[in-house]
């Protein structure tokens, strides 16, 4: 998994790319970390370039809604596509999640 | 050894180069691998997968202790279904052997890691891959498939071998406390050096059969019915199970948990293998029997009907047409027992028998591959609609109400018997054809440089090169090369012919022969391709041409200078930024017009410099997704590649990697894929 970050106008943009699974909590956790410094309202997780995501990824994704509720962040996934569409619909993320297309 | 066995059996293996010849011996003794009183085994090393070639057939394929992504990919390229990864703690325990266990079925593919390994790599994905290339799974069920044997593995890895609780709510700082604990035990001797093995076999029934195997504690399944949504409160860690469950057939829990069995059966591959199985069954057929169908009337006929007057109904209308090769079954298992017996050229079958009916002996017919494609006629008395269309749903291919009249069943017979012989006349055309075109495809597959002739030249240039050349299901007109000029300029072609099969296989040849007569000396490769053309334009038919790069890459001015007629864009990019853009491949194709020029461009190459060149298979193949490799997302892949790797990897062979994961097993057209970048390791001269 690679990310990519931008920060604009309080909304923080992180770029999502390659397979999102059990072997990517460190660079995950990187990710959180750095957009906790940014303070944003809003998270959008552009998860469009993401061409895999297992269940654990799923839990990171969590994870991250978690941490959002904690420091008032609205965390939206953007653009999920294929597979990462079916999981996000399997779990019902839907009704976790702000999804966008 | 019983007397009487003259030699014994050899194990053809393919060794990486780094593997030491004494720890391979040590892992062979001390874990039984095989049984070596019954086979001797004949070393074969490489330094990368493309070393061994796809003509020779190997028992097994070591991968090196810390298996990178170079090797993983060998699944796919070696052909070969053992996989081993050599690391010194590996202790198979009740596993052991790998190969030749009486108790257990042959597999298809079995992939055993080390934990420390397996964990940083896609292992699900590649895996599956495999699978497709293999023909073991059809491409519209990967990606199920992949998704549970990801959840599986993840399961039997991080729970199983690595013991790591992942239950309950995760906080931020248990994610943190799992991750750094998750480093840790990878890192020791103890959880990291467990062997993780993955297996599938397809069974005769069409379905496929995938173990995952761990070493750690092993674990009770909960309850098969515990699929609660996941609540926010829960992490989806551990809830792979119920998606498991969702994406298979079947999941069984071997050796107190420490094994997980998934089954997949679905109609979408078996169709798709039923065709190369059926192909094979024919190709036998062929060759054993001589009196295979020739004539309508010497087909046998199978009358499954559980009345003997129908029975004899139906009989006595065929003899009185010339039908004297009837086989009779009186229930719906003696049919399928009859079929298995007499493999009938067509099944007059009723729907309503005792035992079976006949929508489940269809169903039973076509899953198995060598009756995918025999005609099934049902009679039936049911009028309503719903019937007659659940049994051609089930696999019956015409139906024919009772009572029978005897006209409209002899023409029905007649007509599916006459389809069925064309049909076998066609196939078996087919298969003589394909023989000769096989010749012809190793003798194109020739043309390309081998890899320990483009390794050799790189070296001699302070350069690596790597490559990938996968033909397409035809014959196809790919071809590249390299050229020596003097001590430090290299050139390096690429050609397209436009179309495939044997036209453009021919005109590969033609152009090769002319490459190779021409003398490049100190031609630019503006007037190279001049020449090129000129003498192509007339040999070649008018509608016929081909697109073509021909560079040189000096090493002392630090240039790559080319000529492109219509070649895709070259990609030249940066091994220690990852930055890479495209280079202008526009020019007339090859062996349009008689005078056509080109211009020689030239961009800076220099000791960070990789070039990468591909024919258009790679942008223009649809991918699982359903769109093309676009022109971002190719450079997004070099550059997430090389930033990953190094600038000391093959980089065109993990491109192709990459893209096998994602295209149709079988590619509509060649595809070839090409890198040269500058090493690391000095320059020889």
């Amino acid at each position: 998994m690679n990310y990519k970050t931008d920060f604009a106008n309080g909304t923080t943009t992180v770029e999502v790319t390659g397979r999102f699974t059990f072997g990517d909590h460190s660079s995950f956790r990187k990710l959180i970390e750095e957009v906790r410094g940014h303070g944003s309202s809003t998270l959008v997780l552009d998860i469009s370039g993401v061409d895999f995501i297992d269940s654990a990824g799923l839990g990171m994704l969590l994870l991250a809604r978690d941490e959002g509720e904690k420091s008032n962040t609205n965390v939206i996934l953007r653009g999920a596509q294929g597979q990462v569409k079916r999981m996000l619909e399997v779990a019902r993320f839907d009704t976790l999640f702000q999804l966008e297309n | 050894m019983p007397v009487g066995r003259d030699s014994r059996a050899k194990y053809l293996v393919a060794v990486p180069q780094t593997v030491a010849q004494e720890d391979l011996s040590k892992l062979v003794t001390d874990n039984n691998l095989w049984d070596a009183t019954e086979a001797a085994a004949k070393y074969i090393s490489g330094q990368s997968p493309e070393d061994f070639s796809s003509q020779r057939r190997f028992s097994f394929c070591i991968l090196p202790s810390q298996v990178g992504r170079d090797w993983l990919g060998s699944l796919i390229r070696l052909n070969c279904d053992t996989f081993v990864e050599c690391f010194p703690e590996l202790d198979l325990g009740d596993l052991a052997p790998l190969v030749g266990k009486k108790s257990l079925p042959k597999h298809d593919l079995l992939v055993c890691l080390s934990t420390r390994s397996a964990y940083h790599l896609p292992v699900a994905r590649k895996f599956v891959t495999s699978l497709r290339h293999r023909g073991l799974i059809g491409d519209g069920v990967a990606s199920s498939v992949e998704m549970a044997v990801q959840e599986a593995f993840a399961n039997s890895l991080i729970h199983g071998n690595l013991e790591l609780a992942t239950g309950g709510h995760l906080s931020m700082d248990r994610f943190k406390e799992l991750g750094e604990e998750t480093e840790h035990r990878l890192a020791s001797g103890h959880h990291g050096a467990r062997a993780i093995i993955l297996t599938a076999r397809r069974r005769k029934n069409g379905q496929v059969v995938i173990t995952i195997n761990d070493q750690g504690n092993g674990f009770s399944p909960p309850d098969a019915n515990a699929t609660a949504p996941i609540s926010r409160k829960d992490t989806t860690f551990g809830r792979g199970l119920p998606l498991i469950r969702s994406l298979c057939y079947s999941v069984n829990f071997l050796r107190d948990g420490r094994t997980i069995e998934l089954t997949f059966d679905d109609s979408q591959s078996t169709t798709a293998l039923g065709d190369t199985a059926f192909l094979n069954d024919l190709e036998t057929r062929l060759t054993t029997s001589p009196d295979a169908l020739r004539i309508a009337q010497n087909a046998t006929i199978l009358i499954a009907d559980d009345t003997l007057l129908s029975r004899e109904i139906i009989a006595s209308y065929l003899r009185a047409d010339g039908f004297t090769n009837l086989v009779f079954a009186k229930d719906g298992e003696d049919a399928i027992a009859q079929i298995k017996a007499h493999n009938p050229d067509l099944i007059i079958l009723d729907i309503i028998m005792p035992k079976l009916d006949g929508y489940a002996v269809c169903k039973a017919v076509r899953a198995d591959p060598a009756f995918a494609k025999t005609p099934i006629i049902a009679q039936t008395a049911l009028e309503e609609n719903e019937g007659r269309t659940r049994i051609f749903d089930d696999g019956a291919t015409d139906l024919i109400l009772k009572p029978l009249n005897k006209a409209e069943l002899i023409a029905r017979t007649k007509i599916h018997l006459e389809n069925r012989l064309l049909v076998q006349q066609l196939q078996a055309y087919q298969a003589r054809t394909q023989s000769e075109l096989e010749l012809a495809r190793n003798m194109q597959e020739n043309l390309n440089p081998t890899p320990e002739h483009y390794r050799g030249v790189g070296m001699d240039y302070g350069m690596r090169i790597s490559a990938t050349f996968q033909m397409s299901s035809e014959l196809g007109g790919d071809m590249w090369g390299l050229v020596p000029i003097d001590a430090h300029r290299l050139g390096v072609y690429i050609v397209d012919f436009a179309g495939h099969g044997l036209g453009a296989a021919l005109n590969t040849f033609r152009l090769h022969s002319l490459i190779w007569s021409e003398q490049v000396d100190d031609q630019t490769p503006d007037v190279y391709l001049q020449r090129l053309n000129r003498h192509l334009k007339g040999l070649l038919p008018v509608g016929q041409y081909a697109t073509m790069l021909y560079g040189i890459i000096d090493r002392q001015n630090n240039t790559f200078a080319y000529a492109s007629a219509a070649c895709t864009s070259p990609v030249l990019g940066n091994t220690a930024t990852g930055e890479a853009r495209y280079l202008d491949g526009s020019g007339v194709p090859l062996g349009v017009i008689r005078d056509a020029r080109y211009e020689t461009r030239e961009v800076p190459f220099d000791k960070d410099s990789f070039l990468l060149l591909y024919s258009d298979a790679l942008i223009e193949t649809t991918l699982d997704n359903g769109q093309f490799l676009c022109e971002a997302g190719l450079l997004k892949m070099l550059q997430d590649t090389v930033l990953e790797g190094g600038r000391n990897i093959d980089l065109a062979a993990q491109i192709a990697d990459q893209f096998m994961d994602r295209a149709p097993a079988k590619l509509d057209d060649d595809f070839t894929i090409v890198s040269l970048q500058a090493a690391s390791i000095p320059s020889a001269g």
